[in-house]
């Protein structure tokens, strides 16, 4: 910019005249004439104060949090001290987590569609208040009708981030309904890990890393110190490697890009997207034949890691040939671009570090490339490969309290019948090992695959936005006859509701947290640390309210009044005093006690939640739970770790490989109405409130792109205009955008902001909602892309 | 008297931003929204400063965690034309809003660029305002602000001991910043008193202060990587 003469002149009027004000501004003396509020600063004696416990839902790792309330508004949030996972600390998503309990953008009371549903009601005045009640008799009465027509299984709930009971007792209540549609958003970030720990340590649940007295940890994915599944573990963990041990142990991270992650840690190994379970391979490659393999614990307490024949005779490849014919130093090196010296590197020092861990990543937009679950595979069997199965600083598995035990669900022939059917997400049916398959359910819903829903519940759960092709998922939410949003905000997916029924935040209402992330058992508690703020209810409470209104045996199956009274009665088989967990805000156990191979508490380890596979105490590097679940397949690759090549075939016309990757900054639940997560939003490269895109300096040059010019990224799905930054730290045909932004906000962010924008780009709307073969796993980075500036 | 010291630990920091975004919840800094931010007028007590350097593959970053450094020998105490900006005794810098005349000399001064000059009143959307520190007060539009080392919370612990009947202790109190850090990478104390963890870390051979040789003897100091 220019300056002129008379824009020295327009400024020295306006310091002139800023000066003369100075003098009579006495800060918190004009509370009443000034915009904000100036709060007293001389505290009256009457002034209560108190500081209650409640559970983090920004993110899924779920800290305590300690809630300083003054007269009964929430001033500040610190982390519980007595919670077993934080300790007493708390990131920069439950610091401003405030933010999200006091927002403007949140909904006053529930709300039911004024206009037609072809349109995405993205204004107030699109919607009418109702009471709860009569948006309660709509959906009771819709639900009621729905299985008196035998349509029960047209009923679906699409949920992320349940916790605590909240999974059993949706569960429970669209069972005794009849209807099998639970359907998971989670498959987006950490499946990949929970499938991994099924198939080949028979375990239902994410692997739990004893990072803290590992000595070294060979990190794949760069999420791992900011958006992975127990995030505040692993950054406890990196400082008491680093600093808690007389003897500095060592982190290694493993990704396409320089993440903070990756600045963070000991050592960064770049590698070309989409192929960390290559370089899995090789390692094991080098492991196997240097001798560097716990060899009495592979071969006493693993299965599949030699040739074997099955009951029919049949000779099936063992995990040590595949790995010693195909993952060759030389192969893997072309496959992930790493030096094969550097590989023999890692290697050597895995195999001499013990003990050693090898980390499955669990951020969003990690493993999914269309390999996610056989990479998962690879980077799991290193642990068995080294023996670190449940010893100190090796894989551990969570363990959960004793809980009382739900009844038995009330017999009712045409729920069982019902909820036989199908899952509308191909889960178990088109994807036979899937958890979930949230990239298919778009898609199924807007061609009504394999039928079409009638209903759809959507909590915790924004499609449109945090889908691949969302605007399917809009298709869908349009066409389907009742769409209730249990939406705190008007978000993208909330817009194409029928009805919302807004839901309270975590600091205005009863819910329970088992804590995950520590090995041992504990439990946590989300209590109404304020009044609720604006008319929500408990989404808990509404399901418990629906049930009775359905009367019958889905009333009978869900007996209780509210959502706290179904705590109680699960907390209090667990024999710990119910006034004590309200004060404390946690309970846990606190000691985990590892075991020995063979011995009776070895079944919790390894083998604990398997289904077809024997509970024989063996680690499968040849997993017999596929092997079942995909009926015999003929090609034993499937069931053992392996490598396929990104489902990304290589295209001249879009030459670079779109990653995406969650910042620190990002809230996974809440995100979009927490301004000062956005004034902090990119640290590495400066950027606040909006999103950018990091390319590599040689890729720019080539395209003329200059540091901050706003570019064009576009691919077969769709483009985003977007700034560009250049950084050294990425693999050179690889650019990333962060995930998560792009949300539409209708508050006004500081004084000159006109209100009502996007901020950000969604890099989504670049993705198609592909799905991995078998394990449902969504299909999202790299995408093909390619880059032009922007004209101007 | 105590003199207060923080010590941060670049080899245990994560670059989290936690510091950053307790310091605003705590002290009530407003939301400067996408325009201000723009023009780098968010006010961030504790801002987190990377420092990216070296080419592919051989990449390095550092991220300091960058408070107030209240110096011992403080240039923006000495720039002050109205003594609005002063050094208390207990060796925390302070400014004084009822005297700031808003001349930023002492912004300028800042070798650390820690302070912040408030150009607009603060602004908050009106539910927002629920949530603000009841013992902070806002500040006028015209006035530098800056890290306090959260001085009201010393207040408060001392008032807390004075009617708990006990003798102050500097374990009584922390800095926001302190008690959220995710790496727990942050310590507090008395550099009068050789047996707090501050001095004893002070003495580490990875100790080092920012920007030593300008001869403002921070209280801040730092502790490397590795």
């Amino acid at each position: 910019m220019k300056l002129t003469r008379r824009d020295f002149i327009k400024v020295g009027a306006g310091l002139a005249a800023v000066g003369a004000a100075f003098p009579f501004v006495k800060p918190g003396a004009s509370a009443g004439e000034q915009n904000p509020v100036a709060p007293k600063t001389a505290r009256a004696a009457t002034q209560s104060e108190k500081y209650l416990t409640t559970v983090c839902s920004m993110c899924p790792s779920g800290c305590g949090l300690q809630v300083r309330v003054v007269d009964g508004r929430a001033v500040k949030v610190e982390g519980n001290p007595l919670h077993p996972l934080n300790q007493g600390v708390c990131c920069p998503k439950g610091q401003a987590s405030l933010e999200a309990l006091y927002s403007p953008e949140r909904l006053p009371s529930p709300l039911r569609r004024k206009v037609g549903k072809e349109v995405a009601a993205s204004d107030l005045a699109q919607w009418e208040k109702i009471s709860w009640d009569d948006a309660l008799k709509i959906v009771a009465d819709k639900l009621r009708a729905l299985r008196e027509q035998g349509q029960a299984h047209t009923v679906a709930v699409i949920a992320g981030g349940l916790r605590g009971q909240m999974r059993p007792l949706l569960q429970r209540f669209l069972s005794a309904y009849g209807s099998p549609n639970l359907l998971s958003a989670d498959s987006l970030a950490g499946d990949a890990a929970r499938l991994a720990m099924f198939a080949m340590q028979g375990i239902n649940g994410y692997p739990v890393y004893d990072m803290d007295n590992a000595r070294y940890v060979l990190c794949f994915g760069g999420s791992l110190l900011e958006s992975s599944q127990h995030l505040q573990k692993f950054l406890s963990g990196y400082g008491f490697m680093h600093r808690g041990q007389s003897n500095r142990a060592k982190l290694v991270v493993v990704d396409s890009r320089f993440s903070v992650t990756a600045a963070k840690c000991d050592e960064w190994v770049p590698i070309r997207p989409g192929t960390l379970g290559a370089l899995a391979l090789g390692i094991a490659h080098v492991l196997i034949k240097s001798g560097a393999v716990n060899e009495p614990f592979v071969k006493n307490w693993t299965f599949g890691y030699e040739d074997f024949k099955d009951d029919q005779g049949k000779t099936h490849s063992g995990f040590k040939r595949l790995v010693l014919e195909q993952y060759t130093l030389e192969r893997v090196q072309d496959i992930t671009g790493i030096p094969g010296g550097t590989i023999a590197k890692l290697a050597g020092e895995f195999g001499a570090n013990k003990p050693a861990l090898a980390i499955i990543p669990t951020g969003r937009g990690d493993l999914a490339s269309g390999n996610g679950l056989s990479s998962a595979l690879a980077v799991h069997a290193l642990n068995a490969l080294v023996g670190s199965m449940d010893t100190p600083g090796g894989v551990q598995v969570q363990q959960y309290p004793a809980f009382a035990k739900w009844a038995a669900l009330p017999g009712d022939a045409g729920a069982e019948k019902s909820r036989a059917q199908p899952r509308l997400d191909g889960a178990g049916a088109d994807y036979p090992v899937a958890l979930s398959a949230y990239a298919s359910l778009g898609e199924n819903l807007a061609s009504g695959k394999p039928y079409a829903a009638n209903a759809l519940l959507l909590l915790n759960a924004n499609p449109v936005h945090d889908a691949p092709q969302g605007q399917r998922f809009a298709d869908a939410l349009k066409k389907t006859p009742l769409v209730v949003s249990f939406s705190p905000t008007l978000d993208e997916s909330a817009q194409y509701a029928d009805l919302i029924l807004p839901a309270l935040t975590f600091f205005e209402m009863w819910q329970d947290d088992v804590v995950d992330g520590t090995g041992y058992p504990g439990i946590a508690l989300r209590q109404p640390v304020v009044a609720p703020v604006r008319d929500g209810r408990n989404p808990g409470d509404v399901i418990l309210q629906l049930a009775k209104s359905l009367g019958g045996n889905v009333a009978q199956a869900l007996p209780w009044a509210s959502f706290l009274d179904v705590i109680k009665f699960r907390v209090g088989g667990m024999g710990i005093s119910w006034d004590d967990l309200v004060a404390n805000g946690a309970w846990s156990a606190l000691v985990y006690t590892s075991a020995q191979p063979g011995s009776k508490a070895w079944g919790q380890v390894v083998g604990r939640d398997r289904v077809n596979a024997p509970q024989d105490g063996r680690f499968d590097f040849f997993s017999r739970e596929l092997f079942a679940a995909l009926n015999n397949p003929a090609d034993d690759a499937v069931c053992l770790p392996h490598f396929d090549l990104p489902a990304e075939p290589a295209n001249a016309q879009f030459p670079f490989l779109l990653t995406c990757q969650e910042p620190m900054t990002q809230a996974r639940y809440w995100h979009g109405i927490v301004p000062s997560l956005e004034e902090v939003y990119g640290l590495q490269v400066g950027m606040r409130w909006d999103s950018w895109v990091e390319i590599h300096p040689k890729a720019a040059e080539a395209l003329g792109v200059r540091h901050g010019d706003l570019v064009w990224v576009e691919s077969a799905q769709g483009k985003v205009r977007v700034r560009a930054k250049l950084v050294e730290g990425i693999w050179q045909n690889a650019i990333n955008i962060p995930f998560g932004q792009g949300h539409a906000s209708a508050a006004q962010w500081g004084r000159d902001n006109a209100g009502k924008r996007v901020i950000g780009v969604n890099p989504l709307q670049l993705v198609a909602a592909r799905t991995e073969k078998n394990s449902g796993l969504p299909v999202i980075a790299p995408t093909r892309v390619k880059i032009r500036k922007t004209e101007g | 008297m105590p003199r207060w010291t923080m010590a941060i630990d670049l080899d245990k920091c994560l670059g989290c931003q936690a510091c950053t975004l307790a310091c605003r919840m705590e002290n009530n800094t407003p939301i400067a929204g996408p325009e201000q931010a723009n023009l780098g007028r968010a006010i961030l007590w504790n801002e987190v400063i990377p420092q990216v350097e070296g080419e592919y593959p051989n990449v390095t970053a550092r991220y300091i965690p960058r408070p107030c450094m209240h110096c011992e020998d403080s240039l923006c105490t000495k720039v002050c034309p109205v003594k609005a900006t002063y050094m208390n005794e207990e060796g925390i810098v302070l400014v004084d809003y009822d005297r700031c005349i808003g001349c930023r000399f002492c912004t300028v001064a800042c070798p650390y660029t820690t302070r912040y000059f408030n150009w607009h009143e603060p602004y908050y959307p009106e539910s927002l305002k629920a949530h603000l520190n009841p013992d902070v007060p806002l500040r006028p539009k015209g006035v530098v602000e800056k890290c306090t080392f959260c001085v009201h919370r010393l207040h408060k612990a001392r008032a807390k001991a004075e009617a708990e009947g006990r003798v102050f202790q500097a374990s009584d109190y922390v800095p926001a910043c302190v008690q959220t850090c995710t790496g727990r990478a942050r310590y507090f104390g008395d550099l009068d008193d050789p047996t707090s963890l501050v001095s004893q870390l002070l003495k580490s051979p990875r100790a080092f202060h920012l920007l030593d040789e300008l001869g403002t003897h921070p209280k801040v100091f730092y502790l490397r990587e590795g």
